[in-house]
């Protein structure tokens, strides 16, 4: 399935490529929006400091419980705003690789950041050892609140973050790859979903007024997918991943590729390619 | 984007026909193609796509050499695990692909200026290759004359400035106006202060709204009845209560006004469209009339805290013109270079007049270190009203 779903959103980029940009957007109609952009991220990477260090001083004061408990939602700002951390290839390896992008996966001395910590709190069920891993992280994510002050954003980087962010949930995260020893994978969705829904509210009004049919089915599509996610939410944040049904994945990465396969030309649209 | 596993469509069926009528032609190609995987060449620079195989952690070709501009790059992934390809400018990834699966391609496509990069080839470790960008004729002209679009980057982040430095203003004037309602001179001369600062960073701004700067910043030397002028308001209005009457009488009015004026002035600023040539329009202009003007008879009369003033003009600016930087430095070096080095004598002009107290009451600044120092803004002014054409923005 999962080869079948990059095939398709290949195939929508094919798509993409070839719309030509149709409204006529002036370069000083997107300054507006991309500064509004950059202000959430600001946001978002001060969120992500605070959040962090109550993370990680739960990690270093050995409470497990409360560790475990603060993953899902601490990693929250950090993935809404991925199209700009991951810009930080330095950063984005150490904050947010996973175990496979290393040689000697989960052994590696080099797999570091948050799930280096969720494999010791989930799968080994302790804090012992991850002191050296909550500082480098809580280091890390202060550097990258530092670097991002200080970035120029690209625009296209910005625009085209909308559809970049719901084609990494369909084609990679959706297999619940990503937080694969919490399960807290919902909780990236939605903070996924919250960031490419920003991006589009942001340029939305300088679309509507050439294309209000490609505005409104792409609203229609956030919705739906929103609705999906809403149906897992539980009193304190999602259900865990792996209580989903393969029909239940299957219907969620349907959804995310019709938004992500529109998304994908909003680059275009804005004169972005 | 090409899938070599994809399934036949419409579109590959019309190619096969092309392909039939073609063959005399695909054969050639196919040689030419033969001739140069027989040799060995890396991918010829003027090639419109460049083939990249990962295989084990390597990439084939390492090193790649292409002319800066727009470049194709297919990325065939013969290893046994998805991976993702990117091309790196030091630790910033310029473009990537993610989620190459085993035994696919995808395509990308990347505009790059000239200059040495990386590219990743597999796993985090896995050593990297090159990416070197020659300069081409075609993106030197496009770097001479910066597209509007090439202006959007730091236009979005100036009015993120704007939008800060407003904020600060709103909050130092909200402070201003309490410490006054409270009754309290000593904490409103220090809000007062403090309030001066973003507001100075702005200034250069100040064409783009006349009517709230002549409201909120007017000198009483330029009012007919000076002090007594119904038209006398907002900040010097109350630094002359402050500093001067040394008495809150009637400010209370003037703040609430002035709070107004900065608020309408934030929620204007929000929106307001600037085009990329007011950045340096504005602030040469600023900088020459506090050459011209401010450093010589002064602008804050009764407090006597221009230099504060001044250094909160000259961070403006400066911030303008590194934001501009890397947009003005291919097209206009010697120009930028200039603006640089008379930034710099600017700012190292204003620090000598600094005592072990911070700045003194500029009445105490002699005439000739003021017409020193506004030479130097006045060169800086010089200096940044040649960007515009350098540029091709006039």
């Amino acid at each position: 399935m999962k080869l079948r779903i990059t095939l398709a959103s290949s195939l929508f980029a094919l798509a993409a490529a070839a719309v030509p940009a149709t409204a006529e957007v002036s370069p000083l109609d997107l300054v507006q929006p991309i500064a509004d952009y950059k202000i959430y991220v600001s946001e978002n990477s001060e969120k992500l400091v605070t959040d962090t260090k109550a993370f990680t001083d739960a990690v270093k004061a050995g409470d497990l419980d409360k560790a475990k408990s603060l993953f899902g939602s601490t990693r929250m700002s950090y993935e809404a705003i991925e199209p700009i951390a991951e810009l930080f290839s330095d950063l984005d390896g150490s904050i947010d690789s996973r175990a496979d992008d290393h040689e000697k996966a989960e052994k590696d001395p080099e797999f570091t950041g948050f799930h280096r910590i969720e494999y010791g709190l989930f799968a080994e069920n302790s804090t012992k050892d991850l002191e050296p891993f909550a500082d480098k992280l809580m280091a890390d994510v202060t550097e990258l609140n530092k670097r991002i002050t200080e970035l120029t954003l690209p625009p296209e980087k910005v625009v085209g973050g909308a559809a970049v962010l719901m084609e990494e949930v369909a084609a990679t995260k959706i297999s619940g790859e990503e937080d694969r020893y919490s399960h807290t994978d919902l909780w990236d969705f939605k903070a996924n979903f919250d960031g490419s829904r920003k991006i589009f509210d942001l340029v939305r009004p300088l679309i509507e007024k050439d294309d209000n049919a490609f505005v409104a089915k792409v609203s229609g599509n956030f919705d739906a997918v929103d609705a999906t996610l809403s149906k897992y939410k539980t009193a304190d944040g999602y259900q865990l991943y792996d209580k989903l049904t393969d029909d239940d994945r299957a219907v969620l990465a349907a959804k995310v590729n019709t938004l992500a396969e529109d998304l994908s030309t909003l680059r275009g649209k804005l004169g972005l390619n | 984007m090409t899938q070599s596993g994809g399934p036949a469509s419409p579109s590959s069926q019309r190619w096969m026909k092309l392909a039939v009528v073609g063959s005399a032609g695909l054969v050639i190609a196919g040689g030419l193609a033969f001739y140069y995987a027989s040799k060995g060449n890396r991918p010829d620079a003027s090639a419109d796509n460049i083939v990249v195989t990962i295989k084990d952690g390597t990439c084939t070709p390492n090193a790649i050499t292409v002319p800066a501009g727009r470049s194709t790059f297919t990325i065939v992934n013969s290893s046994d695990r998805a991976l993702e390809w990117e091309i790196l400018d030091g630790v910033m990834v310029v473009e990537e692909r993610e989620n190459i699966v085993p035994g696919f391609s995808q395509t990308l496509q990347a505009k790059l200026k000239a200059g040495d990069y990386e590219i990743t080839c597999g796993l985090l470790n896995s050593p990297r290759g090159t990416l070197h960008v020659t300069p081409s004729a075609e993106a030197d002209a496009e770097a001479a004359k910066p597209a509007l679009m090439a202006y959007l980057g730091p236009l979005a982040e100036f009015q993120v400035f704007l939008a800060m430095q407003a904020n600060a203003l709103v909050k130092g004037v909200q402070a201003l106006d309490e410490a006054i309602k409270a009754g309290d001179i000593e904490k409103a001369r220090e809000a007062y202060q403090k309030a001066r600062a973003p507001y100075k960073q702005i200034e250069p701004m100040a064409d783009l709204f006349a009517d709230l700067h002549n409201a909120i910043d007017p000198v009483a030397d330029y009012l007919e009845k000076r002090e007594e002028d119904p038209g006398f308001t907002g900040f010097h209005r109350i630094e002359y209560g402050l500093y001067s009457a040394n008495n809150l009488d009637g400010l209370a009015p003037v703040s609430a006004r002035l709070l107004a004026d900065v608020t309408a002035l934030k929620d204007r600023l929000r929106g307001l469209r600037i085009p990329p040539e007011q950045i340096a329009k504005g602030a040469a202009r600023l900088l020459s009339a506090t050459a011209e003007t401010t450093i010589i008879v002064g602008e804050e009369h009764y407090a006597k805290t221009d230099l504060a003033d001044i250094e909160a003009n000259l961070a403006g600016v400066s911030r303008m013109m590194a934001l501009l930087k890397p947009v003005a430095t291919p097209a206009a070096p010697q120009v930028v270079a200039d603006i640089d080095s008379r930034m710099a004598d600017a700012d190292s002009a204003l620090k000598a007049l600094r005592g072990p107290d911070g700045y003194p009451p500029f009445d105490s600044v002699d005439a000739e270190s003021r017409k020193s120092f506004a030479q130097r803004v006045q060169a800086l002014a010089q200096a940044i009203g040649k960007l515009n054409a350098a540029v091709g923005l006039e």
